[in-house]
């Protein structure tokens, strides 16, 4: 009883009442609230259905308002904890994307022999996103062609009779792998080879993603015109892409004051750039082969 | 009772902080004639759906911004379900992929969007415009149930629905968040999730 009358001198504070009881089954000397609340939408779920509480249960409302409130908390902690590993600010910048933005760095990916400046722009120390600087990396297209290179091998392999879902989870992992340890080993070489870098671990995402423009061409040229299209497709793009690589990571990867460094340290720069870009075209072919036989 | 005055001050019940509930709706009586009507208590407003499914059918009408501030999945949920169900009519009992594909690619689409665009979006909103937009693929798999859409019409009919439903979410999708210049970025990620339903119901 007592718990009764205390939780609704709680409950007075949130509930309107605006009609009377029927006839109460106890004393009930608290002040003014309703035994039954209103709609009212959960929180942490934006889905626009009202629960009209029928059970008019005191312990009933206790235990949702209870779980509501940790729902909620719950969401704070994700989004606190997803903050502390993913900046998501600096994520954004990446994908601060544009139509004409895409289509340019497209054809660049393709053929980059006629692109004469290479520099990243930056305004006041701060670079510029992708859709003003064409030189900047972005994610959106690493992101976009993976997602199609796994729907693209799923379909070969279809074609092949060779088809089942749990190989298109194979290749999608298989895939995931091969970019991350790459990742992890540019950032060695990185960290190894230069003083201070604008190179994030972003940066270097973004780089390794590109490769995957080409694989989808190779792979779709294969599909259409056979063996003999796939190779002339797959040397096309590994040497456009290697030609991009080293290009972009040179005026990346070294220091902005260019006496920047030792020779060694410098040549070491080099030879860690044309090492990424001979990484490429053997990673392409071997991600690629099994879906043209 | 024992205390009737005193105000109950345990540690458990601590709602208030964390607990603001709106009350859009007046409040209901207990007796049974004030109850509210079902629908309305649910939230189904069958008006709604119906305008917002002809926005999905009319590709080239321009999309009004406002039409998303309300998420509703009830109208989506009707239209997976006909599509699960039109997919058992040609014999394949695929709900779960359905179900599956269309949790990830919403997943997917919300960090795209929340990421590409200024304002974010909630996660209810694009899992609203995305179901809307599978309206087509259920005129396509209905096509599938009478003849195979394995030969060159049933490629250029897939890629035809493929690109309605895309160009209607993306066109959606634009008007709802203002984004300018990027309504074929947003275009194709929809397009590969409709793509992989499209695969669901050709193979």
């Amino acid at each position: 009883m007592a718990y009764h009358s205390g939780y609704g001198a709680h409950g007075s504070k949130h509930r309107a009442r605006a009609a009377p009881d029927p006839p109460p089954l106890f004393d009930d000397t608290s002040g003014a609230y309703s035994s039954q609340p209103g709609g009212y939408p959960a929180p942490g779920a934006d889905v626009a259905f009202s629960v009209n509480h029928l059970l008019g249960d005191p312990v009933a409302n206790v235990a949702m308002a209870y779980g509501s409130s940790i729902a909620s908390h719950g969401k704070d902690m994700v989004h606190k904890e997803l903050r502390r590993f993913v900046s998501v600010n600096k994520l954004k910048y990446f994908f601060a994307v544009d139509t004409a933005y895409v289509a340019k760095k497209l054809g660049l990916l393709v053929f980059p022999y006629r692109h004469q400046n290479w520099e990243v722009q930056s305004s006041r120390d701060v670079p510029l996103p992708p859709r003003q600087d064409l030189n900047a990396p972005d994610l959106y297209i690493p992101t976009m062609a993976f997602i199609t290179y796994v729907l693209l091998a799923g379909m070969a392999l279809g074609i092949q009779k060779r088809f089942s879902p749990e190989v298109l989870g194979l290749c999608a992992s298989t895939a995931l792998a091969w970019v991350v340890m790459e990742v992890l080993a540019l950032l060695l070489g990185v960290y190894l080879a230069t003083v201070r870098s604008d190179l994030s671990t972003f940066h270097l995402l973004a780089y390794s993603g590109y490769k995957y423009v080409g694989m989808i061409l190779s792979v779709l040229t294969g599909l259409l015109f056979g063996s003999d299209g796939y190779y002339v497709a797959l040397a096309w793009t590994s040497s456009s892409l290697m030609y991009f690589i080293v290009r972009s990571l040179r005026t990346a990867a070294l220091a902005p004051d260019n006496m920047g460094g030792p020779a060694p340290r410098q040549r070491l720069q080099l030879y860690l750039t044309l090492g990424a870009a001979a990484f490429q075209p053997l990673i392409i072919y071997w991600l690629t082969f099994h879906l043209v036989r | 009772m024992m205390q009737p005055q005193q105000p109950y001050t345990g540690q458990i019940f601590q709602p208030t902080q964390a607990y603001t509930p709106t009350t859009p709706q007046p409040f209901y009586g207990n007796s049974f004639e004030d109850e509210p009507p079902l629908l309305e208590e649910l939230g189904i407003n069958f008006d709604h759906i119906w305008q917002k499914t002809l926005t999905v059918l009319h590709p080239l009408k321009v999309a009004d911004g406002s039409i998303m501030n309300e998420t509703d999945l009830a109208g989506p949920m009707v239209f997976c379900l006909a599509f699960g169900a039109t997919l058992l009519l040609a014999g394949k009992i695929q709900f779960g992929y359905v179900y599956g594909i269309s949790a990830i690619g919403c997943l997917g689409m919300f960090c795209l969007l929340n990421l590409m665009s200024m304002t974010g979006v909630s996660f209810g909103c694009v899992a609203s415009v995305l179901g809307y937009c599978l309206l087509p693929m259920i005129l396509l798999s209905s096509f599938a149930v009478i003849f195979s859409l394995q030969g060159m019409v049933g490629i250029i009919l897939t890629a035809g629905i493929i690109g309605w439903c895309s160009f209607s979410a993306s066109k959606i999708f634009i008007s709802a968040l203002a984004m300018e210049g990027q309504q074929l970025l947003v275009a194709y990620p929809c397009a590969l999730l409709y793509g992989v339903f499209a695969l669901i119901s050709v193979f």
